[in-house]
Formats: structure tokens, sequence, C-alpha cells
């Protein structure tokens, strides 16, 4: 009892660890890039460089459960939002307060992208292939009601991300003191629904 | 709460089991018509129009994605 008691105790601290490491890297690599050395990131988390490595066999592996992590917890909360969603609007409203919410890290992976390792760029594309599914069924929805546009859903997607895309790649002419999200939503959301409704 | 073994997705109701069976490890998306499972050319194939459709991706990168995104899951690490 006591050795199965001792190694569950263990793998908790060791799940702690491997956390604490994976929550400093979200926020070293969000304030300073995926340029970041992991040394700095086992500093911030006060753990030994070779920790960082005891819980993750490489960087990539670390790079990928990260961005698994970040990319599958927006997917769900947009998965949530969608099935209670019964317009674009709403749909469109919910996707700004989530990005705005992670609004930092998330500009870091579509300005840095190129940066990362190709398998991990993957990851990411795959997590948000189910927030594209939910924009599909929502728009389908709306295009076969006649309110928007008949326009391909790909192309209202991309059209739609890259409104937001542009506004974060430019966040210092168009917010430099702040979140730029939060500042530009309701003309974001509205100028995009007036261009596609009917 | 489950996750198909085929494509990942969490199945929270029974709506999201074929035939609203919650026993399967699998999800709606990832059956035939008859409810079994489909296999791993079926849902390659799937999954790559899938990904074309809604995101408008090139056919080369769209297989990447899709490829990646399987061989992490229980139902195709046989397959890699």
């Amino acid at each position: 009892m006591v050795g199965h008691y001792m190694k569950s105790k263990r793998q908790i601290q060791k799940e702690n660890t491997r956390q604490k490491i994976l929550d400093t890297a979200y926020r070293v690599y969000m304030e300073q890039g995926f340029g970041a050395p992991t040394a700095e990131i086992a500093r911030e988390a006060g753990v030994s460089h070779g920790s960082v490595f005891s819980h993750f066999q490489s960087l990539n592996e670390l790079l990928e459960c990260l961005i698994e992590g970040f990319g599958t917890s927006l997917a769900l909360e947009i998965r949530r939002l969608a099935e209670e969603s019964g317009s674009v609007e709403e749909l469109l409203e919910m996707h700004l307060v989530i990005l705005s919410r992670h609004e930092e890290f998330y500009t870091r992976l579509m300005t840095e992208r190129s940066l990362l390792p190709k398998e991990v760029q993957y990851t990411f594309a795959n997590t948000q292939t189910t927030i594209a599914h939910h924009f599909s069924r929502i728009f389908e929805e709306e295009i076969n009601k006649g309110t928007i546009k008949d326009i391909p859903t790909h192309m209202l997607y991309s059209t739609w991300l890259g409104m937001i895309h542009y506004y974060l790649w430019n966040k210092d002419f168009f917010a430099p003191q702040g979140p730029v999200i939060s500042r530009y939503s309701r003309e974001l959301k509205d100028t995009f629904l007036t261009l596609i409704r009917c | 709460m489950k996750i198909c073994i085929a494509c990942g997705m969490p199945m929270e109701n029974a709506s999201d089991f074929p035939g609203g069976d919650m026993d399967k490890d699998y999800c709606v998306h990832c059956a035939r018509p008859d409810g079994t499972m489909q296999s791993f050319e079926e849902k390659k194939a799937s999954t790559v129009g899938f990904i074309m459709k809604t995101q408008g991706f090139d056919e080369s990168a769209a297989i990447e994605i899709a490829l990646n995104g399987m061989k992490k899951l229980p139902a195709w690490k046989h397959c890699f």
C-alpha cells in the first residue's frame, strides 16, 4: 500500500511539473516568440534544464504538446458555443470573444507559424479544422435560409479569418497600447456581416 | 467522455455515436451507412475532402494535415 501510495504521489508530482513546464512555455513563447530558448523556459518554471527533457523527449515534443493542447482547447470552446449558437452573427461574436482571451499566443502562432516544425504546424492546422467545420455548418444553414450570400463556405471562412489576422499582424498600428480584437470586434463583425448578408 | 478512436472527436451525446450506440468507440462521422467503422483509405479520403471543403487548402497540404492527425489516433497507429 505504501509503495502504491508513494508511486501515486510521484506520479502526481511528475504531472504537476510537466504541466508547469507547459504553462511556462506558453507564457515564455507568448512574450518572446518561438525562438525563445528552452533554458529560459526551465529558468522561468524553476526547474533544471534537464528536467524539461525528462518530461519531453525533444523540443519538438514540447512544442507539439503545447500547440496541440492550445488548438484543442480553442476548438472545444468553439464547439461548445457553436452548438448553442443559432446564427452566423452569434458565432462571429463568440469567435472574437474566444480569440481575444488568447490574443497574444494566437498572434504568435499566426505570425511565427513558419518557425515551428512542420509536424507542429500540421497539428495546429488539424485542430483548426474543427473550428472551420462549425463555421461551415452555420454558414450553410444561413445560405439555405437565404439570409447570407451563396458564397463557398471556405471563402467565407478565409475572408473572416483574413480580416482578423490582418488586424493581429498589424496590431502595433491598430492598437499599440492594448488588445486589438476587443477594440475592433464590433467593427470587424458588422463589416463582415454587411458584406455577406443578402 | 469517450474520444473517437478514428478521428479524435469528443463524443458526449448519443447523437455522436453511430445509430446512437454509446458502446461504440468511433463516432457517427467515422461510420459507414451500415454502422461499421470506415477503413483507413476511406477515412483518409473523407478527412482530406473535409479539410479542402471547409478551408479551401491545396490537396497536398490537406493530405499532410490529415495523415499527421490520423497517425496519432488509436484506430490508425498500425497503418504508419
